[in-house]
């Protein structure tokens, strides 16, 4: 890994930690404490773009991990682990996917993370009560999925040039 | 997906955004119509395992959870979190449940309130 690669994850990694901490304060979609809309996936899908999957899902490890030291306990940590993974993890198969652009891409990802955070809350719960904020949560993933593509579009355009070489 | 994206949408984005969509409407649909028979029973989880069933009425309890405490109100037709010590009040705030199958959740006591028909009900009771 060159510096330059090293410093741009290191970059991304604050600025998602600085994102889900502005989204702790923000209301949650569901009445369930942890709960995030998810900001940071504008990270992740830029990560993603910019540099490939490896680097994308250390940056995520990182920002949860750090995350975890700020917020308030276990639960969170499982919220935003299980949702940033499936949100990863959905866009890097989609972004095979020729006919997509990052907006499909980003929706699919917007979509698994609200499915990761409802998994993650059942898991907590051991009740499957949580599955019934999940249409709500769907129904607003092509919102949320598009406006964090359009951000994501515009940084990657403006970034050309600074942003090293796209690996995996 | 391309390393320095349009900033238009494609067709096929607005497919998935639809094949998303569909997939919520068929979930809540699922979800949200209410099975047949009337809520007559409430069942109150910790931890995900049932503690109590009651048969609606008017009553009031309190449960001990997680550190918590949560009290549980009651009446012919429906139930409520009347009170919880909770930092985020999202249960309190989630208001009175009237329909079988319907849940409270308070995540910080991980306790559960769910609605069941009477029919599930008098099966447990008898
Ligand atoms: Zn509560």
């Amino acid at each position: 890994m060159t510096a330059r690669r090293l410093a741009t994850c290191a970059v991304l990694a604050a600025l998602a930690l600085a994102l889900s901490y502005i989204e702790g304060m923000l209301p949650p979609p569901a009445p369930l404490p942890g709960f995030k809309l998810g900001l940071a996936n504008i990270v992740t899908l830029f990560a993603l773009c910019a540099l490939g999957g490896a680097d994308a899902l250390a940056i995520l490890l990182t920002r949860v991990l750090l995350g975890a030291m700020f917020a308030s306990g276990a639960t969170a940590l499982l919220f935003s682990l299980l949702g940033g993974l499936a949100a990863l993890g959905t866009m890097r198969v989609l972004s095979r996917v020729r006919a997509l652009s990052i907006y499909g891409v980003s929706v699919g990802g917007a979509a698994a993370h609200h499915v990761g955070q409802v998994c993650a809350a059942m898991l907590v719960l051991g009740s499957a009560a949580p599955l019934a904020y999940l249409p709500v949560l769907l129904a607003l993933s092509p919102l949320s999925g598009a406006l964090t593509a359009f951000v994501c579009a515009l940084l990657l355009r403006r970034a050309r040039g600074f942003l090293p070489p796209r690996e995996g | 997906m391309k390393q320095f994206p349009d900033l238009k949408p494609n067709k096929a984005d607005a497919l998935a955004a639809l094949a998303v969509l569909l997939l919520a409407a068929a979930l809540g649909a699922r979800l949200w119509t209410s099975p047949p028979g009337a809520a007559g029973a409430v069942v109150v989880s910790i931890d995900g395992a049932a503690v109590e069933r009651v048969a609606l009425g008017e009553w009031s309890r309190t449960y001990a959870a997680n550190g918590y405490t949560v009290r549980v109100e009651a009446t012919a037709g429906g139930v409520r979190v009347a009170a919880s010590d909770c930092p985020t009040q999202d249960c309190v705030r989630t208001g009175t449940i009237t329909r079988a199958g319907q849940s409270i959740v308070c995540l910080p006591a991980r306790l559960v309130v769910t609605l069941t028909g009477a029919a599930e009900y008098d099966a447990v009771a008898g």
